[in-house]
């Protein structure tokens, strides 16, 4: 193992590309590429890898939710996984997605998930085999899970409102210019259809980029330690919700809190500001305090 | 709306494909960005390299018109995070527009961009498909505006 995950609370969780490549034909492991750049599979990839879109197998795009553990079944059967199969995630920006895809795991109950830490960009950089050769696998049958765990690490608009008038636990992930208002788009991104700007009162700021290297890898446990719970002050039975715009940045925050340092109760509230910044009433904080 | 023709050929060929299909020629189009550079001892009438918030990374466009046609030439350099739809895209604007007046390059509207990606890929972050086009479009207008500026000085 990586001598630097050995520190993590969960050091299973994250895999380096000489282990991955060493086991790329493994028989109970399936690689998961999920991207940002939706043709970024198709000009190369980790040979094996399936490519599962966010926005295309997760969500349900006319409800802005996730599909039904039904739906789920179906993404898990045609890539050939069953919940035996050990799923390692790697994508692109830092891993944003490729936490977002393991994170919707989850929510359907899945336990055997891995990252692959610094993403694809890391192991492009260290010359590792890459292909345009998509792998037909054959179909699985993954039993429809009982239901989605919603309650578990998941968090909603009331949930978020609860937290912010009951001063618990609230981490904005966004850059320091969202959370203060100025701008309502990450920078080199377009509008995403956000009215407002600003935080959720009460919220403090973390970017998620503090828990990331240049590379994409992921910052060590004395590290993100020191972020965590020395500055922000985050206890171990802390009730935690992290949010950033449309939930991804934040599904990196959730799997470094969670994974990583171990905190027990930590939900991504994946409607984060496109939600709460467009919702009538909704509070919100401008400027560099919580409020 | 008619596109210029070579835009046009494109639109059609596009059209009659599968989304897989679309992706693959996608792809093709996307290796071929870097074919869309400026090369060694070309002149340009305008250079315009910036980074703008809307895209990943720097794009620089460089522009020729030929005096006599005033057929314009584009020329596109791309930044490494500029992402693989948005290189397709200047791939497919290159070739679509080369020899197009500065005029008809103002004109192309932008409803052939969900006709070639198809509904699959069209989303809210890829936007910056639309923003070679805008860029192009931006040293289209600053040519002919200094066009006429010159027109009036004389």
């Amino acid at each position: 193992m990586n001598p630097k995950f050995s520190s993590y609370a969960h050091p299973e969780v994250l895999v380096d590309g000489a282990w991955l490549q060493e086991h790329l034909d493994d028989p109970g492991l399936r690689v998961v590429e999920s991207n940002e750049d939706v043709l970024l599979y198709d000009t190369g990839h980790i040979p094996g890898a399936v490519h599962i879109d966010w926005r295309g197998d997760l969500q349900d795009n006319t409800e802005r939710d996730y599909v039904s553990p039904g739906g789920f079944a179906e993404v898990a059967s045609r890539n050939g996984i069953t919940p035996d199969t050990t799923v390692v995630f790697y994508g692109d920006k830092s891993n944003w997605w490729a936490t977002y895809a393991l994170w919707a795991f989850r929510l359907f109950g899945h336990t055997k998930v891995r990252l692959l830490d610094g993403g694809s960009a890391k192991w492009k950089a260290e010359g590792r085999p890459l292909t345009r050769e998509k792998p037909g696998y054959p179909r699985t049958v993954y039993p429809v899970p009982a239901k989605r765990l919603d309650d578990e690490i998941r968090a909603f608009y009331p949930d978020a409102l609860e937290h912010s008038k009951k001063h618990r636990p609230l981490v904005d992930v966004r850059s320091p210019g969202e959370y203060r208002g100025e701008i309502t788009h990450m920078a080199d991104y377009p509008q995403e259809g956000v009215l407002r700007g600003g935080h959720v009162p009460g919220a403090r700021n973390v970017p998620w980029k503090v828990a990331a290297n240049d590379d994409g890898t992921l910052k060590t446990f004395d590290e993100l330690k020191k972020i965590y719970t020395e500055n922000l002050g985050l206890k171990p039975d802390d009730d935690i919700i992290a949010y950033c715009r449309i939930g991804e940045r934040s599904s990196h925050t959730w799997f470094v809190l969670s994974y990583l340092l171990g905190y027990k109760r930590v939900r991504n509230y994946d409607g984060s500001w496109t939600e709460w910044g467009n919702t009538v009433r909704s509070p919100i904080a401008k400027g560099e305090a919580a409020g | 709306m008619n596109y210029p023709p070579a835009l046009e050929e494109i639109v059609a060929f596009f059209e009659g494909l599968s989304d897989g299909e679309k992706r693959e020629n996608l792809i093709a189009y996307a290796d071929g960005a870097p074919h869309c550079a400026p090369k060694e001892g070309e002149a340009f009438d305008l250079e315009d390299t910036r980074k703008d918030q809307e895209c990943t990374d720097t794009v620089g466009v460089f522009l020729r018109v030929d005096p006599v046609s005033r057929a314009t030439h584009f020329r596109i350099n791309l930044g490494p995070q500029v992402q693989t739809l948005t290189r397709a895209m200047t791939a497919i604007l290159c070739k679509g527009l080369d020899g197009v007046s500065p005029e008809a390059v103002l004109e192309v509207p932008q409803d052939f961009v969900p006709k070639i990606v198809g509904g699959q890929l069209v989303r809210l972050r890829s936007q910056t498909v639309y923003y070679i086009l805008t860029r192009m479009k931006g040293a289209a207008k600053a040519w002919l505006n200094r066009e006429r500026a010159a027109a009036g000085v004389r």
